[in-house]
């Protein structure tokens, strides 16, 4: 559907962006995801054409429109701010892009109904934008975005400026639409959370680069690099030294001298330094009884209590602190600060990058 | 918010304030109960109230005449102005290209360059144009002094109307020319519809180059009120004064309402 090859943005010296190669398919849910600066925006940018490539070309539906004006590439879009025409009604707003495109009347204004039902917004048609909530305005900037039908649009973090409350409910809308539609979706966020709930696949980017490109799961579970790891989730890590290597596993001696095994050594040798990573809710506190492949003994430094989760703080003798994350439901246990307590964890859960 | 409790200082500063505001209001204000006056000679206070200045302004002498001429010229001043500056904040505030800043200061320059300046070189180029005396040649003087404000007033509303709206309407399909006219131009109405005033009102109280540039037939009203104070101290100047005092202030307000509704 967008194709990139060696796409790329410098100014003058700065390279906003280095030669990305990317491919979204059909009908896909694409994340471009990254903390500000990493270039997720530029990428956008350079698709929607508001900004033009220095090198590389781009394709989208089989056409090259590296070189074509942003009017001639027939795509959608969102903006954070909703770019909403502040001298029009919403049903003006949503019949503008129709407008462009000359036609008749009697069908702009079945398409504008259609659209504002299609976003649960039929009540609003002659109010003005500043008349609506946050949350109504961005429906109809998504509204007036898919009433033309574009089979590409583009989504520069649409939701940044919602309550957390409220995005989440826009977050499933927006999924909602796209499966109904079944269009092509491009979304920028910087919120990781956001982009684990939407994505079909995540394009996490660094300095311009694209770091790790996958499912939502291979970057939570099998992060190419300690950025990943740390960006999408929470992560223990720890540094060590590969004490055995063989095909299919690795042994870490932790700065504590704790060892642990992971899988899949990825090129690690004996004695390289290496770091370790391992998700707080892959690590249990176990109770008197309870066994797992892999246990540590440490002493409880804090009981964190977040709700639906609690987190505990546990410092090993090395004076390494990892945090294990249970559901508070499940874990009924009278801890206090103090207390020695045993983690364990599987091996398959340890993730060695270098 | 706590209310301050006033100083001698600040009392004094207030004050002294006030006193140069009366300083510099009086003389237009004095004006008003002179223009009431039914005497051949200006004087002060006025023997009794009238209307006799007033009917000679409207229909003696040639006062309506250079008043017509002030209004044809103010208006085709800010018409013009309007297309030339509001065109050229367009281009400098949207479009990136060489020596933007020197021509920006090339454009505004003629606000810096002193009147009697600009007066004689235009004087003598439009003499060479053989449009000196005429109501297009005095249109272009003004349009001359009035194009940096337009261009300075319609910069500032370029800055508030958000690039994302012109940006999104282009990725929605519209070109550059439709965009303008769809979506820049309604958002900048407030601030061109107070540029054209500054304009007309530049254009109306414009005196140094007029001057130069009027010639019998096309005086202005500044031109005609400044040869009657020379030649004959003419009482009928309270009345003009105190319209035109009128117009500018009705001017002020609507400009202030139109920016407020902002």
């Amino acid at each position: 559907m967008v194709r990139l090859e060696g796409a790329g943005r410098s100014y003058g010296p700065v390279t906003a962006l280095a030669g990305i190669d990317l491919e979204v398919l059909q009908g896909e849910f694409l994340t471009l995801l990254g903390p500000s600066g990493s270039g997720k925006t530029t990428l956008l940018n350079l698709i929607s054409g508001t900004v033009s490539v220095t090198s590389g070309r781009i394709w989208i539906d089989g056409r090259d429109v590296t070189d074509l004006p942003p009017m001639e590439r027939g795509l959608g879009m969102v903006f954070q701010n909703y770019a909403l025409f502040p001298h029009m009604t919403v049903a003006e707003n949503i019949a503008f892009p129709l407008r462009v495109r000359r036609l008749p009347e009697a069908e702009i204004r079945r398409k504008v109904t259609e659209a504002l039902d299609l976003v649960r917004l039929p009540e609003i048609a002659e109010r003005k934008p500043k008349e609506l909530s946050g949350g109504q305005q961005q429906r109809v900037a998504i509204a007036r975005c898919l009433v033309y039908n574009p089979s590409l649009v583009l989504m520069d973090e649409p939701l940044g400026a919602l309550d957390k409350k409220l995005r989440e409910q826009m977050q499933l809308e927006i999924k909602r639409l796209h499966a109904l539609l079944g269009m092509t979706i491009l979304y920028v966020t910087h919120d990781q959370e956001e982009a684990l709930v939407m994505s079909d696949r995540i394009c996490l980017m660094r300095d311009g680069r694209i770091e790790q490109l996958g499912t939502a799961s291979d970057l939570y579970f099998r992060p190419l690099s300690v950025f990943a790891a740390d960006f999408l989730g929470e992560s223990n890590l720890l540094d060590g030294e590969c004490v055995a290597v063989t095909p299919d596993s690795v042994e870490v001696r932790t700065a504590g001298g704790l060892v642990m095994a992971g899988l899949e050594p990825r090129g690690l040798v004996s004695g390289a330094s290496c770091k370790l990573v391992i998700r707080p809710e892959n690590l249990a506190v176990l109770r008197d009884g309870d066994t797992a492949p892999c246990i540590t003994e440490g002493v409880l430094e804090d009981v964190i209590f977040v709700g639906g989760v609690t987190n505990f703080r546990v410092r090993l003798p090395g004076g390494v602190v990892l945090t294990a994350k249970r559901l508070t439901a499940e874990t009924r246990l009278a801890l206090a600060p103090g207390a020695p307590v045993r983690l364990g964890w599987k091996p398959e859960d340890v993730v060695v990058l270098k | 918010m706590a209310r301050r409790r006033s100083s001698p200082l600040s009392l004094a500063a207030a004050g002294a304030a006030w006193l140069g505001y009366a300083f510099l209001a009086l003389p237009s204000l004095i004006i008003i109960p002179m223009s009431f006056s039914n005497s051949d000679e200006l004087s002060f206070p006025p023997h009794s109230i009238s209307l006799y200045l007033y009917d000679k302004y409207f229909f003696e002498s040639n006062w309506m005449a250079a008043t017509l001429e002030s209004l044809e010229v103010a208006t085709g001043t800010a018409i013009l102005s309007l297309l030339l500056g509001v065109g050229a904040a367009y281009g400098l505030s949207r479009a990136e290209f060489p020596a933007k800043r020197l021509i920006t200061m090339f454009l505004l320059s003629p606000a810096f360059v002193p009147a009697i300046v600009l007066a004689l070189g235009l004087y003598l180029y439009l003499g060479v144009a053989h449009l000196s005396g005429t109501t297009t040649g005095l249109i272009i003087s003004h349009t001359l002094v009035a194009v940096p404000f337009v261009i300075v007033t319609a910069m500032a509303g370029l800055r508030h109307v958000d690039r994302h709206l012109e940006i999104a309407a282009n990725v929605m399909g519209a070109g550059r020319l439709l965009v303008l006219r769809r979506i820049t131009l309604p958002l900048l109405r407030p601030t061109i519809l107070a540029a054209a005033l500054f304009a007309f009102l530049i254009s109306f109280d414009e005196v140094v180059i007029s001057y130069f540039i009027a010639g019998v037939r096309t005086q202005t009203l500044p031109v005609k009120m400044y040869s009657a104070i020379h030649w004959e101290i003419s009482p009928v100047l309270a009345a003009v004064s105190t319209l035109l005092t009128l117009l500018s202030l009705g001017i002020c307000f609507v400009v202030a309402l139109v920016r407020k509704d902002r």
